[in-house]
């Protein structure tokens, strides 16, 4: 499970990648494949086409040999059908021995002159008599005898048929060993009708091989099939004889619908065929292709494979590289961008990677850093603001107080109260010229205890001695360094907000060295308080007769603004055992007055 | 998901097309068919495309029959011819065979003789009237007429008037004389000119046979098959005179066609006495216009022998296959009886055909220039019909090359009776 999940956000981290990873994968390899497939289909198509046209003359060629020969025969039959010593000595009966002997002689002087239209094809010459009379020439090439002659079936085929040049197929059990094709004609007398003789010549199947074997090779069969399928001549030797009925039926039909040729499957192979008919045979030559044999000649398909495979790899292998870091450096961009936020958006994002990624990475560099140069700006242009609001604050004095504390003095002077007066009087003035004094903004902590001496004096005339209020300072802190009027807020406080339950009650004001710090502690132990949470906010109610605009809540910001955030006050309170209040501040003295942070130069 | 299918779309379609690239083979096979099973288109073979098949283009342009087919013209040698229809007719196979062919009349006899049910008669088709009368004999056999005649074949004697001139003889000094009446001529121009007379092949009997013709005289006899060599006084005559043109030393030797026309076209000899079928090829010497006239063939010094023979001519055949009713109709409606289109073959081609009326066209009368303004056509036409008919037979060129050796042993001084009738056993043995 932590796998998958592992898995997933890996895969979304870098979906970018897989996308376009898988998108140039799929279309290299479809594209390769493609073109594999196409160009390998397209080049053995066009192969077998130029093949075939080639294989087609080349059957051309073949049937002119054929045709040669088959003239050959004509040319001699025709001579024999029109020779008169053929016709008489065939016809001839009851003929006494003197008579025989000359037309034997005669007849051969015949034949010899015939023979030679034929004789350079290697073909025999039989001519057949009724009256048991046979001249065959090249006796070789079938020693036959009369009698089976005579009743062999293509004599009585050739009988049936006297008006056609036949070409039979005589297998080899017969009379040789070797197969043979016999053209045959039947010599009849014209305007009788009567069948005087047959004329036969056989040509040994190895003969007629020649036509054609120039043309043959591995790959490509020659096969002459007759019209009841027998192949009777083939380059092949264990073929001839047997039955094709198949192939026959193919080559006709190739042959009737005038195709180039045909892609057949016939022997167990597949082969590419082709045909033509030989008329004046009645046969058809038929040219088997082994189209397998060829195409391994021509095409490797295994090899173009591997290499269409190798190059597929190879472009994978480039385009991963490649995509891995164009989008690597994006990825790493947009990594370093969503963690921005940990970094409050000061971090800017390395320059790494690609040119774009780069430039990417500089444009939002330099929009971070500008972001932050405003960001600084507000920044300053409010604590500026809050600062001198507080200044504007700090020179405020509530008008009621001076109306109030002279009303006090009025008091005591109709009550005759002289020397209170007095000493009321000049703790406001002196008080008063403190507090609105404009030179510094620091003042010892002697002059400061003497503001608040004065500031109690002036509220214990006014509210009665109810309240005590004990300071004790340290001397070693009589010359610190510390903002004005910066405890008066919290003796005003307990005055005003310490003592409504008790009446009376005492306010301690300590003011010590701290290690490096300045510490001031105002504590009394009036009614206390409900701590809820930061002082800072409503918790301490500011009144209306405040001495000057700066209350409780503004002391602690100004601290902070002044010194730093390790300074400031901490407020503890319970209920009904008075309240504690410590200011911590920088130590100075008043001649190694430290320069107050940046803040302060904006004062002026 | 879009995205997807778009892609799924651009592979689906890369793979039609890859499969569209091989799709469209054996689309435009077939076309010209041989096969003359369909009756939509007859064929028909021709030798010469200058002439015959020129004919026959011609020919389809002038039908003006109702019938609807295509004629396909195919060129063939004439050997290829001979030995297609041989090898094709023996075997009894009408596949590849022609609806019309066009066959030489030396030779019609043969076929008409060796494969009778392969020819499909005429006789109905055609008014044999029309026809001059030596080529019905030649085309018909045992009644039937088969051949559609063609071209004339008829022989004339064409003489240079310029060198008669000058060994004092006109153009009616040599009109209607006989051989040995050309011989004395001949010598006389040699003597003037120093010019032969004509030129002699010693391996083509054409000579001998325009000779014996004049007298209505052949190789065999009225049946066509048996041999008449021995007895023929025709033939006796005819070699007399071939051995006393040699004798008279008028003769220039030559060994083949282009020796022939070269001598006549160079001016060596003062005649060519020949079929008409020349009239091209003197007419290509154009520097020998108006120097030249034809006359009619000599003849032979014999009672009953004419002013007029033939040497060579062809007919047109329809063979026995689908669509002879097509082929019929063809041949009628255009060399069976259209007279224009003679005019146009005469016109276009120089064709002189042997169909009766056409001779009565304008075309037929028009006056060559180049033979002096003579009525060349007419005059052909005119002898044509006077050709006397035989029967060529079977066996022309197998007798004349029984009969080539004989003529040596002739010229080489045998007795002429005793060749001859060694000639007349070797063919009676070879031939029936």
């Amino acid at each position: 499970m932590k796998m998958k999940k592992k898995a997933f956000l890996v895969l979304r981290n870098n979906s970018l990648f897989v996308k376009m990873f898988l998108i140039m994968v799929l279309s290299i390899v479809a594209v390769s494949l493609l073109i594999t497939f196409s160009s390998i289909r397209m080049s053995s198509n066009l192969f077998m086409e130029t093949f075939s046209i080639s294989n087609t003359k080349a059957l051309e060629q073949i049937e002119i040999q054929f045709e040669d020969y088959s003239f050959a025969v004509v040319s001699a039959m025709n001579q024999v059908q029109n020779n008169g010593t053929i016709k008489r000595v065939l016809t001839q009966t009851d003929a006494t021995t003197i008579e025989t002997f000359r037309s034997y002689h005669d007849i051969s002087e015949q034949i010899e002159r015939i023979y030679p239209t034929v004789e350079s094809y290697d073909a025999n010459m039989i001519v057949l008599g009724n009256n048991e009379r046979l001249y065959n020439v090249n006796y070789s090439n079938w020693p036959v005898s009369w009698e089976v002659l005579r009743n062999h079936p293509i004599t009585e085929y050739t009988i049936n048929r006297p008006n056609t040049l036949l070409y039979q197929y005589l297998p080899s059990t017969s009379f040789t060993d070797e197969p043979m094709i016999v053209a045959t004609k039947a010599l009849m007398e014209r305007s009788t009708g009567e069948i005087y003789g047959v004329l036969y010549f056989p040509i040994r199947e190895a003969q007629l091989k020649q036509f054609y074997e120039g043309y043959t090779s591995m790959e490509t069969e020659v096969l002459l099939v007759d019209e009841t399928g027998r192949i009777v001549s083939s380059n092949k030797e264990e073929m001839i004889g047997d039955e094709a009925i198949d192939v026959m039926a193919l080559a006709k039909e190739v042959e009737d619908e005038e195709l180039e040729f045909k892609d057949v499957h016939v022997f167990g192979k597949d082969y590419m065929l082709m045909s033509q008919y030989l008329p004046t045979y009645n046969m058809y030559l038929v040219n088997l292709v082994d189209k397998n044999a060829v195409l391994d000649n021509l095409v490797n398909t295994k090899e173009i494979l591997l290499i269409s495979l190798g190059i597929v790899l190879l472009a994978v292998i480039v385009v991963f590289i490649i995509s891995r870091r164009m989008t690597n450096s994006i990825s790493r961009l947009v990594k370093q961008i969503s963690a921005m936020a940990k970094h409050d958006f000061n971090m800017p994002v390395a320059e790494t990677g690609g040119y774009e990624a780069k430039k990417i990475a500089n444009a939002f560099n330099s929009m971070l850093s500008e972001l932050q140069e405003y960001v600084d700006l507000v920044v300053q242009a409010q604590q500026k603001q809050r600062s001198a609001e507080l200044m504007a604050l700090q020179h405020q004095i509530n008008p009621h107080f001076i109306y109030n504390t002279l009303a006090s003095i009025k008091f005591m002077i109709q009550q005759g109260k002289k020397e209170n007066a007095t000493d009321m009087i000049h703790a406001l003035i002196s008080l008063l010229q403190n507090a609105l004094s404009n030179v510094d903004q620091t003042i010892t902590v002697e002059q400061e205890i003497k503001d608040l001496k004065n500031y109690v004096l002036i509220n214990q005339s006014r509210y009665g001695e109810g309240i005590k209020v004990n300071f004790f300072i340290s001397p070693d802190c009589l010359d610190c360094q510390l903002p004005k009027l910066i405890l008066q807020p919290f003796i005003e406080n307990a005055f005003f907000h310490a003592f409504n339950e008790k009446k009376e009650g005492f306010v301690q004001i300590l003011v010590s060295q701290k290690g490096e710090n300045l510490l001031c502690e105002i504590a009394d132990n009036g009614d206390g308080m409900e701590m809820k949470g930061d002082y800072t906010k409503e918790d301490i109610k500011e009144k209306r007769h405040l001495f000057s605009g700066i209350g409780i809540r503004n002391v602690h910001e100004r601290i902070q603004m002044l010194y730093g955030e390790e300074y400031g006050v901490e407020i503890t309170s319970n209920k009904g055992e008075g309240t504690k209040v410590k200011v911590e501040l920088p130590l100075q003295k008043t001649d190694t007055l430290v320069k107050p942070n940046k803040i302060t130069s904006f004062q002026e | 998901m879009k995205k997807f299918y778009l892609m799924l779309l651009l592979v689906v379609g890369m793979v039609v097309l890859a499969a569209c690239s091989s799709g469209d083979e054996e689309t435009s096979e077939g076309g010209g068919s041989e096969g003359s099973s369909s009756v939509d288109t007859i064929t028909a073979w021709a030798w010469d495309p200058a002439f015959n098949i020129a004919a026959l283009e011609n020919a389809k342009e002038a039908y003006n029959g109702d019938g609807e087919y295509e004629v396909e013209v195919i060129e063939n040698a004439q050997d290829d011819i001979i030995q297609k229809l041989n090898t094709g007719l023996s075997s009894g196979t009408t596949n590849g065979m022609p609806n019309i062919v066009l066959i030489e009349d030396y030779r019609a006899q043969s076929f008409l003789q060796a494969y009778p049910d392969a020819f499909h008669p005429l006789t109905d088709v055609i008014n044999s009237d029309d026809f001059a009368e030596y080529k019905i004999a030649t085309t018909s056999f045992e009644g039937e007429q088969y051949g559609l005649p063609f071209d004339s074949g008829v022989a004339a004697l064409y003489v240079r008037t310029d060198y008669l001139e000058e060994a004092g003889y006109t153009v009616e000094d040599v009109t209607n004389i006989t051989w040995d009446e050309y011989i004395e001529i001949g010598k006389d121009v040699k003597e003037a000119t120093g010019k032969n007379m004509l030129t002699l092949d010693p391996n083509d009997l054409a000579q001998v046979r325009m000779m014996i013709q004049t007298n209505g005289s052949w190789y065999v006899d009225e049946d066509g098959s048996t041999p008449n060599l021995a007895g023929n006084e025709s033939l006796e005559k005819a070699f007399e005179t071939y051995k006393e043109m040699m004798d008279a030393d008028i003769a220039k030797i030559v060994s083949d066609w282009s020796q022939f026309v070269g001598a006549f076209n160079s001016g060596d000899v003062a005649s060519v006495p020949t079929g008409n079928w020349i009239t091209p090829s003197v007419k290509q010497a154009a520097d020998q216009s108006g120097n030249w006239a034809v006359v009619p063939m000599p003849r032979l010094d014999m009672e009953g022998a004419v002013n007029s023979s033939n040497l060579g001519g062809s007919s047109w055949y329809v063979l026995n296959v689908d669509g002879k009713e097509q082929a019929a109709d063809f041949m009628l409606n255009t060399f069976g009886s259209n007279p224009d289109l003679y005019q146009t073959l005469v016109e276009d081609i120089g064709a002189l055909g042997t169909y009766s009326p056409a001779a009565e066209g304008d075309a037929y009368a028009v006056e060559d220039e180049f033979f002096g303004g003579q009525q060349l056509l007419t005059d052909l036409s005119t002898w044509t019909d006077e050709i006397p008919a035989v029967n060529y037979g079977l066996h022309t060129y197998a007798i004349e090359d029984i009969l080539v050796t004989g003529m040596q042993d002739y010229l080489n001084g045998a007795e002429l009776t005793t060749v001859l009738e060694n000639v007349q056993g070797q063919a009676e043995a070879q031939l029936k």
